[in-house]
């Protein structure tokens, strides 16, 4: 039972100590920088169109907006501080071996890591996608979070575990290998219209927002960016994707002889 | 407790330890040797950080890469710093001691009694980021000993502490050799050591050069070379005076011609010889500097020893 308990122990350790003014300052710009953007978009159109603006027919590229800024880059941009700088920052500070001495320390303290960037990183998305919601003030508008607030909980569980995975894959320029990663797969690879956007996340993100906002327009013009498969398919792949990372993260932070300090 | 057999370590080409063999009871020992002679890569290997290349180690009979479960039976005071400004001794310690499955209140209790152990009960609820060198280093020392293990390895434990907390370290860990638990002491400076155990381990370019009492390691050095610096401005003259005498092994002098290096067979006919020739060519010698404090001059005539190149 105290074993099972350890990544909760992990994840208090780190928010608690993760209590400082930088790391609250980000929280707050992760919330206000898609909540600003938004909130812009909405009075451009209404000031645009003035007596033609209905809420409704807005709904759709409001939507898209929403979840490109929070699923699709708000959530990465926290996970990118939080999940990828996970082991590479303890082996800087010259404070992994203190946890690797410990008989559950690699494999727990990895766990908990995770826990703790999938906790930061969906607090900030979550509140991003509430107040989105309020400023949109659709008719529809509670389906719309229901449905951004299901993929903000799937991109923080599957990407938290991508960076995590990279983290352990590159403890040295851990920051420079995420980024390429996610420019080169996430934002090009995704949009290519062949067979290697299926295995990106944010295809599988996408797929799953046409779906359940019943966009079948969007996705009748666009079937390569938001796809065809039905839902079970897209939440079995992105299941496998976070077993996969983890099981990659785990297996390389056990076997790996991350370097502790200048040899003695 | 430890038993090291053929055990090499490489870094790519680099050899960080090189064909270690040693069996050591539970006991303290020191582990003594210039920086970079593989005293950590040693302790790496043990705590099962890393692997070796070749050979096996094996800590209480397991080996600590594959069974992990054996570090709920070493502590470990590494040399690196603590870096977390934010967080107190006493969460810190806890943490620690709860990543070994411990439960929460135990491990509470555990840190509580290792703080008060190394005297940091007063200052164990203040952000670490607010300690001084020593207290860090007492809390590492903490952190160590608070899941109470069988063998505590120890990695430059004093560094940072002013004599007051070197005395207060003899004693806990004087203590700790006392009631007859494993401890591995590494440092490169063999006073720390020796006032705390008389057994050494004397590791140098990563092999084991030799292990024992200080007697019996003085007896070996007894016949081993010496090398002796001769300072002054008549450094020179003592050439001639060294050139044909059979206990000498080699001369070097320096560009300046104000330092002399001496290897000599027998440093007590040299001791014995000296005054007499400053006194009758009138010499003017300022100092002698001894293998005693070049300690890489003291394991150079080890290493020696080691290979067979010296009697």
């Amino acid at each position: 039972m105290n074993k099972l308990t350890l990544p909760l122990a992990v994840m208090i350790f780190e928010l608690r100590r993760s209590l400082t003014i930088g790391r609250i300052a980000i929280w707050f710009i992760l919330v206000a920088f898609p909540v600003a953007i938004i909130t812009a978009i909405h009075l451009i159109a209404k000031i645009e169109m003035g007596e033609r603006f209905e809420a409704e027919e807005m709904i759709e590229p409001l939507g898209m907006a929403m979840y490109f800024l929070i699923p699709e880059v708000s959530c990465l941009l926290g996970l990118l501080l939080w999940a990828t700088p996970a082991v590479s920052t303890e082996i800087e500070g010259q404070t992994w071996v203190y946890l690797t001495m410990r008989s559950s320390g690699r494999r727990m303290v990895l766990i908990g890591k995770y826990l703790t960037a999938v906790v930061w990183t969906l607090s900030a998305s979550l509140a991003a996608v509430a107040l989105c919601t309020i400023v949109v003030d659709s008719p529809i508008g509670s389906e719309l979070w229901w449905v951004l607030t299901k993929l903000v909980v799937l991109s923080c569980f599957v990407h938290a575990a991508l960076y995590l995975m990279i983290g352990t894959l590159f403890y040295r320029r851990t920051m420079v290998a995420a980024v390429m990663y996610t420019v080169v797969v996430e934002y090009v690879f995704s949009f290519i219209p062949a067979l290697v956007n299926k295995f990106t996340i944010n295809y599988r993100l996408r797929g799953l927002l046409a779906d359940w906002m019943q966009w079948d327009n969007a996705r009748s013009q666009a079937e390569h960016i938001f796809g065809n498969e039905p839902v079970s398919t897209h939440l079995q792949l992105l299941g496998l994707m976070v077993v996969v990372f983890l099981g990659i993260a785990l297996y390389r932070v056990e076997r790996t002889e991350y370097p502790t300090q200048q040899e003695g | 407790m430890i038993e090291l057999n053929q055990v090499s370590k490489m870094y790519g080409n680099v050899v960080g330890v090189n064909d270690l063999n040693v069996t050591l009871e539970s006991a303290a020992y020191g582990l003594i040797g210039p920086n970079g002679s593989g005293k950590t890569t040693l302790i790496n290997l043990l705590i099962g950080h890393f692997c070796p290349t070749l050979g096996s180690v094996r800590v209480f009979g397991r080996n600590p890469t594959k069974d992990r479960r054996i570090l709920r039976n070493i502590g470990l005071c590494p040399a690196s710093d603590v870096l977390y400004p934010n967080v107190s001794a006493l969460e810190w310690v806890k943490y620690l001691v709860r990543l070994h499955g411990i439960s929460r209140r135990q491990s509470r209790t555990m840190a509580e009694q290792a703080l008060e152990i190394v005297g940091m009960s007063d200052a164990m609820h203040r952000p670490m980021g607010t300690y001084s060198l020593g207290m860090r280093q007492r809390t590492k020392i903490a952190q160590a000993i608070a899941h109470q293990p069988d063998l505590l390895i120890l990695d430059e434990p004093y560094n940072g502490l002013d004599p007051v907390g070197r005395a207060d370290m003899t004693a806990v860990l004087k203590g700790w050799a006392d009631e007859g638990r494993g401890l591995l002491f590494a440092s490169h400076v063999l006073q720390e050591i020796e006032a705390v155990t008389s057994s050494f381990l004397l590791i140098y370019g990563g092999r084991l050069l030799a292990s024992g009492t200080a007697e019996e390691i003085e007896s070996i050095l007894a016949d081993t070379p010496q090398q002796v610096r001769v300072f002054g401005p008549d450094a020179a003259r003592l050439v001639h005076r060294l050139a044909d005498v059979p206990w000498v092994d080699s001369l070097s002098l320096s560009a300046g011609r104000t330092e002399l290096a001496v290897s000599l067979r027998d440093p007590g006919e040299f001791y014995r010889q000296l005054p007499h020739w400053i006194r009758s060519d009138g010499l003017s010698i300022e100092r002698l500097r001894t293998s005693d404090g070049n300690l890489e001059a003291l394991f150079e005539s080890l290493l020696k020893h080691h290979r067979g190149e010296m009697p």
